[in-house]
Parts: structure tokens; C-alpha cells; sequence
């Protein structure tokens, strides 16, 4: 048998799923004393160019309360034609297309091997993709012409037969109708006034029989035809959202028209911004034209919202935006109720299929705090620069509408997910960028984590990486036990709207072996997989921090990561240099250490904004970038030798060596002294002195390779020992010397990091002691 | 006896009997004219007279000469504030005497320099002592602010019953058509706002490749969808406005939407003038249904012809309140009523009628089924786009000591005791002004008023036109009666019986209108010899057409009963009564008839090298009319041409280009260009009518067996229908109440 590094792995690129336990421990009282619970990291729709193509619908189990998918799990009775399904054992017969099968000629759906398969569904077309751009006006020329620009592009990269919208905002908003000839047309809305959608509806003249202004062949065409629910992909055209191929044109000058927001902003004042307004009409737009059909909502702020529904700021710059400590202090006072105020948003999106993207570039905050949610439920992006006019903004823009190799969009609409699993098992909830979808099985367990009490959820938006976090509980009495052998399954069906206009389907089944861990627990903690385990472990604490004080989670962390060590560590009592952790925990409090020192739960050097950029981030990446975010990856450059990963260590830091740290959101390039020092001196324009221009370059190269591919695009930093920009290492290397015991102990010339946390020798030394004191 | 009142060359105008210098100087009549031409001496002996005293002005009419006076002093009463003018007596060289309040004032230096002659000796060489109309070129102390440009803002109505009349073609073609001649200079800025259910602005800033159309569909809470590029400089920006004039009409074709937000489209417009002030234009088709100022349809078809005429009274006041604030901003607001249906006239026209703005109604206009009121409305669109216009202007009538102005007719708001308020003028406006006498007239032999407008002009100039009238005064009842004006004063009565129809009702109004005509003939009755009054009624010459005019009024679309009558008619009739010009009022009143079936060069004047024939006037009754001879009727706003069934031939290939009678074909609203004299004649008669006035007349020819005739006859008032009386009955009715 492989090893179980192998097995995780191999299981990754199959089904996109990493347990934190391979070995299921078969009893529900001893998967409580696990510790870290029974949990995944789901990858929906990872990119599986090799899957075959399925062009007919799955075959579901009979059972009225199972529906599961015929699985490669299942028994099949190829005689009879008859098969087992391995969540309900009920026999179900094949349909009469099977009636050829044969173990010689099996169907694709059980072959060992396609335990991922997707379906595409024949004979349901979805309508094309709607995108509605939500377009902030209140920015400086040089802003507003690069995010013109960057839209205007996005045109030609949108499939022909897209829908495309434009909402802009400013102290009003303006919804643009599109396609008129020879002038332009938009509704204009008062930035302070909530509106429903019936309103909105209302307003723009939707549905009205033919309202001014429209195209006249379309009022005059076709007559009226009777919308009737099973042909709801006909919805009645409206001015609104026009096909790519019909408006690119006139859109693109339209764009060129926009100016910036024309009401006057006095001294000492924020210009009135109307995101929260802007951000319902477009809601509100969507669903009352497009419900349960797939769209996104592009939304570009340059500011905080600073009037009506939503705002997080007033117009007085000499009121600053909240901060952490306003809030720590109950201080932000419209925080709550801008909150509320796009939450409800958030979920009306969720509930209709859509998805919503935030795009904030500015040097101040501009609210993501408060907004979060519309893209933390509905799967959007979040996307975090400075300015429009900045290559981090303009490539992780375009790299949106990044293509596969089919050519074919890398995103997924009105996606939603249904967990099936066996009867050993029940389901606590997800953690990710989704909300509760409305299927409740009977598996669902009283315990909530996450997004809880169902068994399907609502993702809207789906990546190749959107990752979500899924979390079991096993309800096995003890005293029932598992034969010998015995697998519990659980399956994770997908379906989701593809962006050439397919429906979709993915399903993904998984089995793992059950042990007793009263008497196996070495098979059990053999199957632990501690980098799911410290992603799971970091998106619950996230998940957590959302809620519950800063502190308390710091604590809850540390608690379960000392009862962890005293469940599977050796020692003895009261010993601390006995303690041993095995190779396959090994790694785990250091994981620990760096996600408790990390910006996701460290919040007072960062703004709210941040910290709900970062927390967004963490939620929806796979296990490999989410890693990356807890522990920063170091390679180091020198004249010694190739590139070579080194310790995330103010050890790491030495004059002769270039570092390059990626932290996922920053990718930092830091010249040691010496190193900086001849940079200054300009060796590397010296013919001589080639090989220190390449040792300068190598590093770049490296860089390049991560910016040109992670959505979003991290910011790049070079800088150099005593950098002003060097904070961002420094922040984040395990400080192994310190001020305090660098006298004591820098002899091999390891940078001094000025900080009074504790390094993770020390912190590992608490650990021990803690995890073998008798007293806890 | 009393059968032919009216002179063959029309009613002859009363002059007042002063001294020959002072009558050679004195206002014309068509801009000022008093009730009576000789005032009486005290209340007590007009008391006596039962005759009514007030003034009608025209302060603004068009005028082919007007001296204007820039000079850097103004001369003016240090105690009153009376203009100098040709009524003030010089004491001597330096010094005169106010004829209003009788102060002595002393004279500048300057006022001794003929700019004329440019020469310094007689202040009486001075123009301002030798035209009683006169226009300042004003300093900077007349102005509370720098003159304000020349804004013009557009409502137009686009709901689904506007664009089915076809208005809208019509609308932006004669504004493209008159763009360079809208009176302005470069800082002129025009705006559009278009209204159905929504507001439709459009943004025409400089620098746009194309019209912007913003739509704001919140209508509850009115609001300006940017902060400016709504109203744009028409210099610079004339390229936009004409390519949204030229897109205008196609933009709103085929909108269904039935629903009118007047209301907030007029909120927004007065968003946008603040700044500035300016003119609003509104074109309303339809009732205002939705949003601030709705109305409910109010009439009851069925009670048209009803005595007790209900809601005459506007039905909010919103329209009211709404004039008063475009009033404190300098915006008027003019009003085109293009409606078919109920409109709510009433309700609708206070916001003109408080802001100084003006009203016209183009009834049942439709571009297919009423070509010739879209006619009349192109034409008068023509002269409402490019005639004189006054912004920020105020208007005040002083009068001499011992007179008192009280009531005031005609649109404006009274912004203390004696100033009106008018944002725009227009010279269209007439006003009238009730005045009584408080204190015994015997200072001097005259008395006079002097009307002062304060304007800025369309060139951004402030300027100051100033009327003066002077009347004799009087301490004999004879001379009062013989210099009454009974034009002016049926003008007054119509604008005191439209006050008392709101104030107490219609059957009130029309019994003081017969309640006035009798006190007048009675107390002039009483005031002669028993011995003179046998066997006829006893009218002296300047009062005999008061029962006519009474009469016409009495059959009027204003004040008739018994006649189903429109509410909006009526109402709007009752407006023109309030605001027009006294000619214009008299002429829709009791419109002049000609015989034209034999015009003669006699008598002809000429004008332009055409001669233009003089044929009498005749009274309005049937008895008047042969079978054989064809009459034009003119109503003001409409002539017709009334062809009596025996009719020659030849007039009919001469002039209809029709071989007979027979032929000539319902409803021929122009006649041919026939080059024959009798052709001529009659064209060149009926253009020189049309020139005189300012607004078109719709003309129409009517055969005497046309199902149009109606609209010929009702205009006849002398005789009797079911619900009147005739002229002659009339006549009786007041000689028993008279005996009796
Ligand atoms: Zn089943
Ligand atoms: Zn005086």
C-alpha cells in the first residue's frame, strides 16, 4: 500500500478532497476525543481536463429520502441489472438505457477510478451569463479612466451572448440602459433611499409594455408571450442588461463618456457615495429579472460608502473611518447597521443564484468590513489595491475572466452543493463562501459549525479553486460496531451552471475506512492529514473571530491544540523533554504558531477592511494557498548554492542572501545587507560581474511566475535589510533572535527581530509542558 | 332706435379732456387707460356716478418708438419716488414740483442737458418731460444682485396622450426653426425636462458627443439627477440642444405610459432655476395624475350647462404654493394647455398665475384630426419663443395723492401693499387695478399714474420702463359720465365678475355684471331731467355699449348658463379675462364683423404698398347677415369667413377658387392666392387684422348650411337663443327695471 502521504495526495487530485482524519474512528464518543474533528477541504470544480464527458443525467437511488448517485461504491448486480446504492442499500434496477451493461462494458459512473465525474446535463440550456458592472464615479481622473479601461477590455474577453449591465455611483446612482442610438439613457436614483425591487422594477419601467426610449423593433416585434414558470430562461428582455454582442459597442463608448462624479464635494469633506444603494438597485435589478439564473455583480468602490442604506463613514474627513480599536470600543457607530444593511443584501443575492464581486482600490478603507458579506455568501471575489491604476488591480481583473483550456470560462454560476452520507455519519456544516441551501436530509447533525443545520448549501460563484470546509460528526453508538472492513461514504453532488451554458453536475464520492479507536488509534492517527487539519483548524478559529473576541480564540486554539498533543503525543506525565509528536503531527503546532501570530487573527496592525480581506481569502482557497496564507513560504538566494526553501526564521535573514517570501497576498523580495549594498554600488551593470546580476534577477524570475498566476494579484515588494518595506518579512519570520535574547544567543549573525512575541522555540517549550502537565 | 351703437368704423376710444400740451403728451390709450377719462373730484361724486374706477395697463406691449435714457442720475421725487415725467410742473430752471405727491424737488445739473441736442438750457427739452412713456437704462442700484441671463426651461409632456397629438414634431421643429432668435445673449442657458409618469432630464453639457437622458422615476421626492450640464449655455452648446431637438420625438415614440407627473416635473424645474431664475415652459396634455399636485378629473360632463358651475377654485393649493416659491426665485411659469380632455385648468394655471407666467390653450389640438389649432400653436410658439422678454422684474403704480390703487387683476404676486412681483413680463401681460378715492382730489386740476417696471433685459441690461397717464379731474357728474371709457370699463367688470365667480359663485358674478350695467344707467337716469328721459333709455353716448358688452359678457364662455360649457373653457376664459390686454379681451368678447363680399378700395389705408380696404364693422346679430353676402367674423384667436348661400358666383371662383356655393367645401381653413383684386382685397384685409395681434387666428370658412356654423353663430350675441336673451330684450329688461 501507498503511503498515506500518496493516498491524500492522490485523493486531491481525484476528488479535490483532503480529510483532516483518513481513518474514521468508528465510535461517536471517541470522535469527540479526536480533538480536531472529522472534517474536509472540498475543491468542488477543480479543474479535471481528463474527466471524460458525461452527457446524460446521473442515476439517482430510488430511495425518495436517499437520491444519492450510482458511484463506483456501489454493488452492482450486472444479471439482475440491478444496483446497491452504498448509502441506503437499496436495490435499484438500472433504466432501460443500461440494459447493455456488462462487467466487460461498464458505464463510465462506475468505474473505479471516475469517483469525480461530471455531468452535463442534456436538454436544459441555461440562459447566458448576466454580468452588471456597479461602477463607483467618485474617484480621480486617473482611477476612473484605468478601471474605464480595464472594463472596456473586459468586453471582448465576456462570451458574445453575455448579458451585460451598468449601475455607476456617485451621490446618486445610475442605472444605463443600453443599445439606445444616438444618445445615452440612465436612471437615476437618490443615493439615500432604500428601494425593494418591486420599486426598482417599477422605476425603470420593467415590463411596462414598451417604455420611451426602447429599441422599436424590439417594442413592436414579437407580441407578448406569457412568461409561464418552465420557461423562465425567456425572460422579457430589458434595456438593461443587453448581450455582449449588441451593446460593446455603444457600452464602450459609454465608458468613455463617463466623467467623474459631478456634485461638488466642499473642503474638508468625502465626496457622497451611494455604494449601499447602488449595491440594492443592482441586487434588486437582478432578482427581479434574472432570479435563478447565473450573474454577477461587479461592483468598483473607490470609497467608503458616506450616505444612506450602507454607509460605514460620514462625509466629514475629520471623521475617520473605523478601526479595529473603534470597534473593539463599540465606537463605530453606523458599523452595525451598514452591516445589517448588506448582509440582507448578501443573502437576497445568495437566494437568487448571484454573485457578487468587490473590487476595492484606495489608499483608505472603503468598507469592505461592512460589505463582506455580499461576497462571503454568494462565492464573489474581493478583490484589494490601492488605486485602479495599478497592475494588481488591472491583471487580477483580467485574470477573472481567465479561459481553460477548452476555452471556456473558469468560473461557475448559481452553483449550489448537496452532501449525501452514509448512516454513520452526519453533517455539522460548511465553512466557505456560501449560504444555507433549502435541502434538510436527515443527516444533519445538532451540531452546528459553520453554516450548519443543512445538507445542501448555496455557493453562486464557483472557482477550479473554491474550496469549502465540510464538517461531520460521526453518530455511531459505541456499542454498534462497524464489521470488519466495513467504509463510510459520503458524496458531494454539485450542480452548478457552466459558462458555455451548460448545467452541470459533479459528483464526488469518498470512502474511508473506519477503525475502533479504542483499540487502533495508531490507524487512525496515521490517517491524519495535519495540513488539512491546520486549514480546517484555521478557517474554524476565522469562522470563529467573526463572532466571538480575539482572545477567546487565541485561547480556544491553544486549548485544542494542547489537548491534541496529550491525545497524540508521547510522554511522560510531567515530563516535558519526553514528548514526542509523530512525523505525521509534526508539523502542526508549528502551523498553530504561525496562525496565531498571522494578520488572520492578529487584527491591530491591520485595518477591518484588511482583516476581512484576508479572513475572505482564507475562506475560499484550497489547502495548498491557504497554507501558504498560515505559513509564509522563504526561499533563499545565494552565491552558495541553487535557490533552496529555508525556515521561516530570523535565522533565515542573512546579509549575503536574497529571500524571497511569498505570503499569498504580498510576494516579498528582501536583499540582505551585503547583498543591498553591492545592489546600491551597481555591480550588476558590470560585465565583470554577470553572476551577481543573475543572483539579483533569479529571485525576480521566481516572482514573476506567482504574480503572472495567483488571482488575485499579490502585491510586490522589493526591498532590503533596514527597508522601510522590510517590516513585512520581519513581521512574519519566527523570531528565533530577538532584542531580548540576542546577546545571549546571535552568534551566526541572524538578523534581530524587534518584537516582544514569544519565538516558536519557546512556544513549543510552553506546549510540552502544558500537554504533559498532570494538572490539565 | 338703439339698434346701431357701433360706429362703421369701429367703437371710438375715449380720450382724456385735458389742456392741448398735456393731451399731446400723454399715454397711449393702448397701454394705459383709466375706467374714466375725467376723474371725479371725490368718492362721494363717483359714489353718485355707480360707475366702476380702475386702471387697465399694458406695461410691456411692443412698441415701434421708445425713447431710452441712459444717464448716470435717474430723476426721480425725493419723497415718493415718482419718475420725473411730462406731467410735473418746473417751478423754475432747478426746481419742480411732484405731481403725485406735490413735493418740490430740486433738479440736478444734468437734467438741464439736452442729450438730444447736447446742449444745456430748458429742462423741458429733456426727453423724459417730453414722452410719458419712457425707458432708464438703470445703475447699479436698481439691482440687488448682477443682471441675471436669460434661462429658459422646457417641460414637455410625453405620456402617451401628448405624443398621440403630435405636439412634439411640432414643438421641437419651431424651436430648432427660432434657436437664434430666442432673445438672450451669451450666457442665454435652455434646458429640457420631459415628464410622464418619470422625469426625463437631459444633461447637454459642453464637451458631450450626445444628449445625455437621465431618467428619475422617484417622483415623491423630487430630486436634480446632477448638479449642473441640465441647463446648458445655448451659444456654446447649440449643437447638442439641436440634435435633442431633432431625437426628442422619436426618443418618446410609441410611450404608452397614460400617467402625467406635472407636478414634480415642475418641482424639478424650479431645482434647477434657483440659481438663476428664469422662465419655465410647461406643455401639459392631459390631467396631472401622479406624484406631488396630482388632480382628479372634477368635472361632471352632464352638468355643463348647469347654473350652479362647481370648481372654479383650483382643488390644492400646490400649484399656488409652488408660483409663490418659483415667485421668490424669479421664475414664471408660462403654460401651454394642449389637453382634449379635463385638465384641471383651474388648479394647474395658479402656478402661473402667482409666478407672473402666462396661459394658452390649444384645445382638442391634434396633428391629424385639428391641423389648423396646430396652426395656431406653431404660430404662436413662433412669438412666444422670440417675442420681448423681462426677467427679475417688479411693477409699481403710484398715483396722486388723495387716489388709492386697491385690488389688482392679471398674474403676479403682491409682494407689498402696492409692488408686483413678476419674474418674467411679457409683453402680452395686461393688468388691471382697481383705485378709489380717499381724499378729495382738489390740489390740482389732474390727477395721474405712473406704472414703473423694473427689468432685465434678455441682454442682461436693467432697465426701467415707465408710463405716465394724466386725467383731468372733475367735480361734475355730467363730465364723468361723458368721459367714461366703457371699454375700460367692461374690461374692469370682467376682471371684477372673475373674482366674484371664485370668491362667490357664477350666478353672483353674473348678477353684479347686470347689477353694474344698471347702477351706471340708472344713476346717469337719475342725474338728467325727468323731462329727457321719455319713450328711451337713457344712456349718454360714452356709456351706450355698456348693456352690450354686458350682454357679451353674460354670453361668454366665461360666465354663460344654460350653454354646456367645459370647465377648462370656462376657466381659461375666465384667465384671459384676468390677464389679456384690454383690446385683445374686447375682441373675444365682442368680436368685429365685416361685410367682405364687395370691398372697395375706398377708404383704403395702405401699408407695405398694399392697400388694405376698411369695410364697416357691424353689430353682432343675425339681422345683420343677407343670404347673399359673405362676412368675416374676428374673435381674436379665430375669424371666420361666413359665406351666405346665395353668394355669386363669381365671388366664389374669385376668392374660394370654387366655380359656386355649392362647391365650396366644408372646412377650408386658408383661402387660395388668387391673383384677382377681390382676392386680394379680402387676403390683404385679413393679414392686416392678423398683424395687428401678437397671437394667431385660426380661420375657418363657413358655409351658411355648414355643421360649423354653430361655432359662427354663437358669437352672434344680439340675438336670442334658448338659454339668452337677445340684445334688444335686454335693452327692454333694463328700461321696466328702470320704470319700476
Ligand atoms: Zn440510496
Ligand atoms: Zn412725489
Amino acid at each position: 500500500m501507498a503511503t498515506y502521504q500518496e493516498f491524500i495526495q492522490q485523493n486531491e487530485d481525484r476528488d479535490g478532497v483532503r480529510f483532516t482524519w483518513n481513518v474514521w474512528p468508528s465510535s461517536r464518543l471517541e470522535a469527540t476525543r479526536m480533538v480536531v474533528p472529522l472534517a474536509c477541504l472540498y475543491t468542488p470544480i477543480k479543474e479535471r481536463p481528463d474527466l471524460p464527458p458525461i452527457n446524460y443525467e446521473p442515476i439517482l437511488c430510488t430511495r425518495p429520502n436517499c437520491r444519492a448517485v450510482l458511484n463506483p461504491y456501489c454493488q452492482v448486480d450486472y444479471r439482475a441489472k440491478l444496483w446497491a446504492c452504498n448509502f441506503c442499500f437499496n436495490r435499484n434496477p438500472f433504466p432501460p438505457q443500461y440494459a447493455a451493461i456488462s462487467e466487460q462494458h461498464q458505464p463510465a459512473e462506475i468505474i473505479p477510478q471516475f469517483t469525480t465525474l461530471e455531468y452535463t446535463l442534456p436538454r436544459v440550456t441555461c440562459p447566458p451569463p448576466v454580468f452588471l458592472i456597479v461602477l463607483d464615479t467618485c474617484m480621480d481622473e486617473d482611477d476612473l479612466q484605468a478601471v474605464k479601461e480595464s472594463l472596456q477590455m473586459s468586453l471582448s474577453l465576456l462570451p458574445p451572448n453575455a448579458l451585460i449591465g451598468l449601475i455607476t455611483y456617485g451621490k446618486m446612482v445610475q442605472v444605463h440602459e443600453l443599445g439606445c442610438e444616438g444618445y445615452s439613457k440612465s436612471y437615476v436614483f437618490r443615493g439615500t433611499k432604500d428601494l425593494t425591487s418591486k420599486q426598482i422594477h417599477d422605476m425603470l419601467g420593467i415590463g411596462r409594455g414598451a417604455a420611451p426610449g426602447g429599441n422599436p423593433q424590439q417594442q413592436r416585434g414579437a407580441p407578448q408571450q406569457p412568461h409561464g414558470p418552465q420557461q423562465h430562461y425567456q425572460l422579457p428582455s430589458n434595456r438593461f442588461l443587453q448581450p455582449v454582442h449588441k451593446c460593446d459597442m455603444s457600452l464602450t463608448d459609454l465608458l468613455g463618456e463617463l466623467q467623474s462624479d459631478p456634485w461638488p464635494v466642499a473642503q474638508g469633506k468625502r465626496p457622497l457615495r451611494s455604494s449601499g444603494v447602488a449595491l440594492s438597485i443592482a441586487v434588486g435589478l437582478l432578482e427581479s429579472t434574472y432570479p435563478n439564473t447565473g450573474a454577477r455583480i461587479m461592483m468598483f468602490a473607490g470609497g467608503a460608502c458616506s450616505q444612506g442604506p450602507g454607509m460605514v463613514v460620514d462625509d466629514e474627513l475629520k471623521h475617520p473611518i473605523r478601526s479595529h480599536h473603534d470597534i473593539e470600543k463599540d465606537n463605530a457607530k453606523y458599523m452595525k447597521k451598514a452591516m445589517k444593511h448588506y448582509e440582507s443584501l448578501a443573502t437576497r443575492a445568495a437566494n437568487n443564484g448571484h454573485v457578487v464581486d468587490l473590487y476595492s482600490c484606495a489608499l483608505d478603507q472603503t468598507g469592505l468590513h461592512e460589505m463582506k458579506y455580499v461576497s462571503n455568501y454568494t462565492g464573489g471575489h474581493m478583490v484589494m489595491g490601492d488605486s485602479f491604476n495599478t497592475s494588481l488591480f488591472k491583471q487580477t481583473f483580467q485574470r477573472v475572466f481567465a479561459k481553460d483550456q477548452k476555452g471556456e470560462f473558469k468560473m461557475g454560476f448559481g452553483a449550489s452543493m448537496e452532501v449525501k452520507t452514509s448512516r454513520e455519519l452526519k453533517i455539522s456544516g460548511c465553512v466557505g463562501s456560501c449560504v444555507a441551501g433549502n435541502v434538510k436530509g436527515q443527516n444533519i447533525s445538532d451540531t452546528e459549525i459553520g453554516v450548519g443545520g443543512v445538507s445542501s448549501w448555496k455557493m453562486c460563484g464557483l472557482y477550479p479553486n473554491t474550496t469549502h470546509a465540510l464538517f461531520f460528526e460521526v453518530v455511531n453508538q459505541h456499542n454498534a460496531p462497524i464489521p470488519q472492513g466495513g467504509r463510510g461514504y459520503i458524496q458531494f453532488i454539485t450542480q452548478y451552471q457552466h459558462s458555455s451554458g451548460q448545467k452541470r453536475v459533479r459528483v464526488t464520492t469518498v470512502a474511508r475506512n473506519w477503525a475502533d479507536a479504542s483499540l487502533n488509534i495508531q490507524h487512525i492517527s496515521a490517517g491524519f492529514d495535519q495540513e488539512a487539519a491546520a486549514v480546517i483548524m484555521a478557517r474554524t478559529a476565522v469562522f470563529r473571530a467573526e463572532t466571538d473576541e480575539g482572545p477567546d480564540v487565541l485561547r480556544w486554539l491553544d486549548r485544542n491544540l494542547i489537548r491534541l498533543c496529550q491525545k497524540f503525543g508521547d510522554y511522560h506525565k510531567d515530563d516535558q523533554n519526553s514528548f514526542r509528536f509523530s512525523e505525521t503531527f509534526s508539523l502542526f503546532p508549528q502551523f498553530m504558531f504561525h496562525l496565531r501570530r498571522s494578520q488572520f487573527l492578529q487584527v491591530f496592525n491591520n485595518s477591518p477592511d484588511e482583516t476581512s480581506y484576508y479572513r475572505h481569502m482564507l475562506n475560499r482557497e484550497d489547502l495548498t494557498q491557504s497554507l501558504i496564507m498560515i505559513q509564509p513560504i522563504l526561499y533563499a538566494y545565494s552565491f552558495n548554492g541553487p535557490p533552496e526553501p529555508v525556515l521561516l526564521d530570523t535565522s533565515s535573514i542573512q546579509p549575503d542572501r536574497i529571500l524571497l517570501m511569498d505570503t499569498f497576498f504580498q510576494i516579498v523580495i528582501y536583499h540582505g545587507a551585503t547583498v543591498a549594498s553591492w545592489r546600491k554600488q551597481g555591480y550588476q551593470n558590470l560585465p565583470e560581474y554577470e553572476n551577481f546580476k543573475q543572483l539579483l534577477q533569479a529571485p525576480v524570475d521566481d516572482a514573476q511566475d506567482i504574480l503572472q498566476t495567483r488571482f488575485p494579484m499579490p502585491r510586490y515588494i522589493d526591498t532590503e535589510a533596514d527597508g522601510s518595506q522590510a517590516r513585512f518579512l520581519l513581521s512574519r519570520v519566527n523570531p528565533s533572535q530577538t532584542h531580548n535574547n540576542m546577546y545571549g544567543w546571535g552568534q551566526d549573525g541572524g538578523a534581530p527581530v524587534l518584537t516582544d512575541d514569544v519565538s516558536l522555540q519557546i512556544f513549543m517549550e510552553h506546549l510540552k509542558k502544558l500537554a504533559v502537565s498532570s494538572s490539565t | 332706435q338703439e339698434r346701431n351703437v357701433i360706429p362703421p368704423d369701429g367703437v371710438e376710444t375715449v380720450k382724456p379732456n385735458l389742456a392741448p400740451d398735456f393731451k399731446k403728451l400723454n399715454c397711449s390709450p393702448d397701454i394705459f387707460r383709466c375706467t374714466l377719462t375725467t376723474i371725479p373730484q371725490s368718492q362721494s361724486l363717483l359714489n353718485k356716478a355707480r360707475l366702476p374706477l380702475g386702471i387697465l395697463i399694458h406695461p410691456f406691449k411692443d412698441l415701434t418708438q421708445l425713447p431710452v435714457i441712459q444717464s448716470s442720475v435717474i430723476v426721480r421725487c425725493r419723497s415718493c419716488r415718482t419718475y420725473i415725467n411730462p406731467f410735473v410742473a418746473f417751478i423754475d430752471n432747478r426746481r419742480w414740483k411732484c405731481n403725485l405727491c406735490y413735493r418740490i424737488n430740486e433738479a440736478p445739473e444734468e437734467f438741464q442737458y439736452d442729450p438730444v441736442s447736447k446742449t444745456f438750457g430748458d429742462p423741458m427739452r429733456r426727453p423724459e418731460m417730453k414722452s410719458a412713456t419712457i425707458e432708464f437704462i438703470a445703475s447699479s442700484e436698481y439691482m440687488l444682485r448682477p443682471p441675471q441671463p436669460a434661462v429658459y426651461l422646457f417641460l414637455l409632456d410625453v405620456s402617451f396622450n401628448a405624443i398621440s397629438t403630435g405636439y412634439l414634431s411640432s414643438f421641437c421643429q419651431i424651436l430648432d426653426d427660432e434657436l437664434d432668435r430666442i432673445p438672450g445673449d451669451a450666457r442665454t442657458l435652455v434646458g429640457f425636462i420631459t415628464y410622464d409618469s418619470s422625469l426625463y432630464f437631459f444633461n447637454l453639457s459642453e464637451g458631450l458627443s450626445a444628449p445625455q437622458l437621465l431618467v428619475v422615476s422617484d417622483i415623491e421626492d423630487v430630486f436634480l439627477p446632477m448638479p449642473d450640464g441640465l441647463l446648458t449655455n445655448l451659444r456654446d452648446c447649440k449643437d447638442l440642444v439641436k440634435d435633442l431637438l431633432s431625437q426628442l420625438p422619436k426618443m418618446f415614440e410609441g410611450n404608452k405610459e397614460t400617467n402625467s407627473a406635472l407636478g414634480a416635473a415642475m418641482q424639478a424645474g424650479l431645482k434647477m432655476m434657483t440659481a438663476t431664475g428664469g422662465r419655465i415652459s410647461v406643455f401639459q396634455t392631459c390631467l396631472p395624475s401622479v406624484g406631488p399636485g396630482s388632480l382628479q378629473a372634477r368635472e361632471d360632463p352632464n352638468a355643463r350647462a348647469g347654473k350652479a358651475v362647481a370648481h372654479l377654485g383650483p382643488a390644492t393649493d400646490f400649484y399656488k404654493k409652488y408660483a409663490l416659491d418659483c415667485s421668490a426665485q424669479q421664475i414664471a411659469v408660462d403654460i401651454f394647455f394642449l389637453n382634449g380632455q379635463y385638465a384641471d385648468i383651474t388648479s394647474i394655471a395658479c402656478a402661473s398665475k402667482f409666478s407672473g407666467g402666462d396661459l394658452h390653450y390649444y384645445p382638442m389640438l391634434h396633428s391629424v384630426a385639428n391641423p389648423a389649432e396646430v396652426e395656431r400653436f406653431e404660430n404662436d410658439l413662433r412669438r412666444y419663443l422670440t417675442r420681448k422678454i423681462g426677467f427679475e422684474s417688479v411693477m409699481r403704480v403710484r398715483c396722486t395723492k388723495g387716489l388709492s390703487i386697491h385690488t389688482f387683476h392679471g398674474n403676479f404676486f403682491v409682494r407689498s401693499t402696492d409692488l408686483l412681483s413678476l419674474p418674467n413680463i411679457n409683453p402680452d401681460a395686461g393688468f388691471g387695478m382697481q383705485v378709489s378715492i380717499e381724499d378729495n382730489l382738489h390740489e390740482s386740476s389732474t390727477v395721474s399714474f405712473q406704472a414703473a417696471l423694473l427689468y432685465t433685459s434678455s441682454k442682461g441690461e436693467r432697465r426701467i420702463r415707465v408710463h405716465n397717464l394724466c386725467l383731468p379731474v372733475t367735480n361734475q357728474l355730467t363730465d364723468v359720465f361723458s368721459g367714461a371709457d366703457q371699454q375700460a370699463i367692461a374690461g374692469l367688470l370682467a376682471k371684477m365678475a372673475v373674482d366674484r365667480s371664485l370668491s362667490s359663485s357664477l350666478m353672483d358674478a353674473r348678477e353684479a355684471m347686470v347689477n353694474a350695467c344698471m347702477d351706471a344707467i340708472s344713476a346717469y337716469a337719475s342725474s338728467i331731467p325727468a323731462s329727457q328721459r321719455i319713450g328711451t333709455l337713457p344712456c349718454c353716448y360714452s356709456i351706450r355699449l355698456l348693456p352690450m358688452y354686458t350682454l357679451a359678457l353674460l354670453k361668454s364662455a366665461a360666465f354663460r348658463v344654460g350653454v354646456s360649457t367645459k370647465l377648462d373653457d370656462r376657466v381659461f376664459f375666465m384667465e384671459m379675462c384676468k390677464s389679456l390686454p384690454l383690446n385683445y379681451i374686447l375682441l373675444k368678447l365682442y368680436p368685429s364683423m365685416y361685410p367682405v363680399h364687395n370691398l372697395e378700395d375706398k377708404n383704403s389705408i395702405s401699408k407695405d404698398d398694399q392697400m388694405i380696404p376698411q369695410p364697416p364693422h357691424l353689430q353682432l346679430s343675425s339681422a345683420n347677415l343677407d343670404r347673399q353676402g359673405v362676412f368675416l367674423l374676428d374673435a381674436g384667436d379665430e375669424m371666420f369667413l361666413y359665406v351666405g348661400g346665395a353668394v355669386s358666383d363669381l365671388f366664389c371662383q374669385e376668392v374660394l377658387d370654387k366655380p359656386n356655393f355649392l362647391s365650396v367645401p366644408d372646412g377650408m381653413t386658408d383661402l387660395p392666392e388668387l391673383e384677382n383684386p377681390t382676392s386680394e382685397r379680402l387676403r390683404n384685409f385679413i393679414n392686416y387684422l392678423q398683424d395687428q395681434r401678437p397671437f394667431h387666428s385660426k380661420f375657418l370658412v363657413v358655409r351658411e348650411d355648414s355643421k360649423a356654423r354653430m361655432q359662427f353663430f354663437k358669437y352672434m350675441v344680439e340675438d336670442k337663443t334658448e338659454a339668452s336673451m337677445s340684445y334688444y330684450e335686454y335693452l327692454q329688461s333694463i328700461q321696466k327695471q328702470l320704470k319700476g
